[in-house]
C-alpha cells in the first residue's frame, strides 16, 4: 500500500525538535524549583527525572531526525550503521527515567523523614531557646537572690554586735566579725598569722578543754558562760553558742560560735543581788538595833544609877556599862549601816577629809610599817554633800581595813579622781587579796575573816551603808595574793552648785 | 490500594534476582564464559527498555495519587504527562512489535513524499494500523507538554509558599 509520508516526516521532525525545546524549558523549570528550596529532596528527584527526559528527548529526536536526513538523501546504509548506537542511547535514557521515577517512593519517605525530622528539629530548637532563655532567666534570678542573701549574710556577719567566729576542725579562727575582734582585742592579721584557736581567748585553759569536750561529744553548746582574757589582762564574761556546719559541695567542717559580751550584764546582776541583800539586812539590822537600843538605855541608866547607890558593886556594875556602852557603839553602827540615823550634811572637800586621816591613822601604832600614799588630784575643791564625821569615819575604816590586808607591813595608795561629776576615791594596798567566794560577802554586816575578838565585821558594812546614804556607791577588785581595790564613787558638787 | 501495591512491586524485584539464583543452582544447565549475543538482542533489550519505562510510568500515577499529591494542579499534570508516555511506550513497543520483532509490515522509500508499506497477507487493517503507529510524536509530544506545565505549576505554587513564609 503506497502512503503519502509528509505527514510522518513532518510529526516527526517537528515532534522531535518540540520535544528538544519543551525538555530544555522543563529542566529551566526545576532549576528554578531548586533554586527557591534547595533543600527539597523532590525537587532534586524533579531535577533527576528532567535531565533523563531532556537525554531522552535529545537522543531519539537526534536519532529521528538524523534517520529522515540520511534515508531521504539515499544513505540509508550509513543510518543502519549509526542506529544501533542511537538506539543504545535511547534504551539506556528510558532505563534511566525507569529507575529514577521507581526511586520517586523512596525519594518522598525520605524527604518526608528529613521534613519532620527537620520539624521535630526546629520544635526542639524552639523548645531548647525557650528552656535556655528560662535557663538563663532562672540563672540571673538564683544570682539576685544569691548575692542578695550573702550580700545579708555579710550584713549580718559585719554588723552583728554579737562575736561571730567561724573555726576549723581545730577550732582555729578562719573568720572573725569586727564585733569579735572588739571583744578578744587581737587584730584579725594577728589571728591568722599566728593561727590562734578559740581557746587561746579564754582565761581558763581548764574551762575551754572543758567546753570543747562538751562540742565534741554534743556537736553544739548552748549559752555557756566562761572567761576571757584579752591581751591587755583584763577578764570579761562571755556567753557562747556554737554549733558544728558539716559543710556542703565537700567543703571541710567548721564551727560556727556566737559570743556575747555578758560581762556588764553580770556585773551589774550581782552588784543588784549585793545591793538587794545589804539592804535587806539594812533593815533587819534598822530593826533590832531600833529594839536593842531602848532596853540598852535603860540597862545603862539603871547601873549608872546603881553605881551612885550602890558602891559595894562598884566593880561589877563598871563592867556592865562598859559593855552595854560596847552594845551601844554595835548598835550605832547598825544603824549607820542601814542608814536610818539621821545625820546633819554640809559641804565638805573629799582631800582634806583623806589627808586628816592619814595624818591620824600615821601615828596610830598599828601603821608603823604601813606607808600611806597619797596621790590627790590637785584641782580643787573636790567637794561633796555630806557629813565630815561619817565620811571620816568611812575613809578610817577602809585604811583599817587594808591595814589589816597588808598584815600592818606594806604600802596603802589613796587617790583622788573625778570622772563625770563623780568623786573617784581610791584606797589601793598590797595585801593577800579577798578570796572569790568572800567577795560577794564583805559588807555584809558581822562579817569578818579576822580571827574572833579583832573584828566585829561591821567596818565594811558601815563604810558600804554610809556611802550609799551619800548617794554613792563602792567597787571592789580583788585577786588573791595580788591586793585590793577599793574604788569609793561619790557625786561630786560642782563649783556652780557650791 | 496502591499503598500495598508498591511494597509488593519492591519485593518482587528483591525476589527475582533471589529466585533466578536458586533457579541456576537448582536446576543447572551448560555455561559458557562468553554469551553469543544474536542479532535479535538489541530490540528485544530495546523493548524491555520500553516496558521498564512503562511500568515506571504507572508507578509514577499511582505514586503521586497515593502521596495524595494529585491535589495539586502541578504534579497531577505530571501524572497526565505519565499517562501520555504510557501511550506512547505501548505506541512504541507494538511498532517495533510489528516490524523489528515479527517482520510483519516493511516500508520502502518510493519517493520523498511516498512510501510503501508491505503487511504480511497484504493486510491494509494493518498497513493503515502501522502508519498511524508511526506518529507516535502526537503522544510523546503532549507527554512532555504535560511535564512542562505541571513543573511551571509547581514553580507558581512554589513562589507563593516562598512569598507567604516572607510576609509572615
Amino acid at each position: 500500500m503506497i502512503l503519502s509520508f509528509i505527514p510522518i516526516l513532518t510529526v516527526d521532525v517537528l515532534g522531535s525538535m518540540a520535544m528538544v525545546v519543551i525538555a530544555l524549558l522543563s529542566l529551566y523549570k526545576v532549576r528554578l524549583l531548586r533554586t527557591m528550596d534547595p533543600d527539597n529532596t523532590i525537587f532534586h528527584y524533579l531535577m533527576w527525572i528532567s535531565t533523563g527526559f531532556m537525554i531522552f528527548s535529545i537522543s531519539r529526536s537526534f536519532g529521528h531526525i538524523l534517520r529522515q536526513f540520511l534515508i531521504l538523501t539515499s544513505n540509508a546504509e550509513s543510518w543502519h550503521a549509526i542506529s544501533a548506537y542511537t538506539g543504545s542511547i535511547n534504551t539506556v535514557s528510558f532505563m534511566l527515567i525507569g529507575l529514577i521515577t521507581l526511586f520517586f517512593n523512596h525519594s518522598w519517605n525520605i524527604n518526608e523523614k528529613i521534613l519532620s525530622s527537620k520539624k521535630k528539629l526546629e520544635n526542639t530548637h524552639i523548645e531548647l531557646i525557650d528552656l535556655n532563655q528560662t535557663l538563663e532567666q532562672k540563672v540571673i534570678e538564683r544570682t539576685e537572690r544569691l548575692t542578695s542573701s550573702e550580700h545579708k549574710c555579710r550584713r549580718i556577719f559585719e554588723q552583728s554586735l554579737d562575736t561571730i567566729i567561724v573555726t576549723d576542725s581545730k577550732f582555729e579562727v578562719m573568720e572573725i566579725n569586727p564585733a569579735g575582734i572588739e571583744l578578744t582585742g587581737f587584730t584579725r592579721d594577728e589571728m591568722m598569722v599566728k593561727k590562734m584557736t578559740l581557746g587561746s581567748f579564754f582565761a581558763s585553759p581548764t574551762e575551754w578543754m572543758r567546753i570543747s569536750q562538751k562540742i565534741a561529744l554534743k556537736e553544739y553548746i548552748l549559752n555557756e558562760e566562761a572567761e576571757f582574757l584579752r591581751p591587755n589582762n583584763a577578764s570579761l564574761l562571755a556567753l557562747i553558742t556554737s554549733g558544728i556546719d558539716y559543710g556542703a559541695f565537700g567543703c571541710a567542717k567548721t564551727y560556727h560560735f556566737i559570743i556575747k559580751n555578758v560581762n556588764d550584764k553580770r556585773q551589774m546582776e550581782r552588784q543588784m543581788a549585793q545591793a538587794d541583800k545589804l539592804a535587806a539586812l539594812g533593815e533587819l539590822s534598822a530593826g533590832v538595833a531600833h529594839e536593842i537600843n531602848n532596853p540598852l538605855g535603860i540597862i545603862l541608866g539603871y547601873t549608872q544609877l546603881l553605881l551612885k547607890e550602890e558602891p559595894e558593886h562598884r566593880d561589877d556594875l563598871k563592867i556592865i556599862e562598859k559593855h552595854v556602852k560596847n552594845c551601844q557603839v554595835v548598835v550605832s553602827d547598825l544603824l549607820a549601816f542601814s542608814r536610818k540615823s539621821s545625820i546633819s550634811k554640809s559641804t565638805i572637800n573629799i582631800n582634806t577629809v583623806i589627808k586628816d586621816v592619814a595624818a591620824f591613822l600615821s601615828n596610830h601604832t598599828d601603821f608603823r610599817n604601813v606607808g600611806i600614799h597619797l596621790n590627790l588630784l590637785p584641782e580643787v575643791p573636790l567637794n561633796i554633800t555630806g557629813n565630815e564625821q561619817e565620811m571620816r569615819q568611812v575613809i578610817m575604816n577602809f585604811v583599817i581595813n587594808a591595814c589589816h590586808a597588808v598584815n600592818k607591813k606594806g604600802s596603802i595608795n589613796i587617790s583622788t579622781k573625778t570622772a563625770r561629776e563623780q568623786i573617784l576615791i581610791i584606797i589601793e594596798d598590797d595585801g593577800k587579796g579577798i578570796e572569790m567566794e568572800n567577795l560577794s560577802k564583805i559588807f555584809d554586816p558581822f562579817f569578818t575573816t579576822k580571827p574572833v575578838g579583832r573584828g566585829t565585821g561591821l567596818g565594811l558594812s558601815v563604810g558600804y551603808g554610809i556611802v550609799k546614804q551619800h548617794g554613792g556607791d563602792i567597787a571592789v577588785k580583788s585577786k588573791p595574793d595580788s591586793g585590793t581595790v577599793f574604788t569609793i564613787i561619790l557625786p561630786q558638787v560642782m563649783p556652780a552648785q557650791n | 490500594m496502591p499503598k500495598k501495591t508498591l511494597p509488593i512491586i519492591t519485593r518482587l524485584l528483591k525476589i527475582i534476582p533471589a529466585i533466578t539464583i536458586a533457579g541456576l543452582i537448582l536446576f543447572p544447565i551448560d555455561g559458557y564464559t562468553t554469551q553469543l549475543h544474536s542479532g535479535s538482542e538489541g530490540i528485544i533489550t530495546h523493548q524491555i527498555g520500553h516496558f521498564f519505562f512503562l511500568f515506571s510510568m504507572v508507578t509514577l500515577i499511582f505514586t503521586i495519587t497515593s502521596k495524595g499529591l494529585n491535589k495539586q494542579k502541578g504534579w497531577r499534570l505530571i501524572q497526565y504527562a505519565a499517562f501520555f508516555f504510557i501511550l506512547w511506550n505501548l505506541c512504541a513497543i507494538t511498532t517495533h512489535f510489528f516490524d523489528n520483532q515479527i517482520h510483519a509490515v516493511t516500508i520502502e522509500n518510493i519517493s520523498l513524499g511516498k512510501i510503501k508499506i508491505i503487511a504480511n497477507n497484504d493486510s491494509l487493517m494493518l498497513a493503515w494500523f502501522y502508519y498511524i503507529l508511526k506518529l507516535d510524536h502526537l503522544l510523546c509530544v503532549p507527554a512532555m507538554l504535560f511535564l512542562y506545565k505541571g513543573l511551571s505549576n509547581l514553580v507558581e505554587a512554589q513562589r507563593h509558599i516562598v512569598a507567604e513564609k516572607d510576609i509572615s
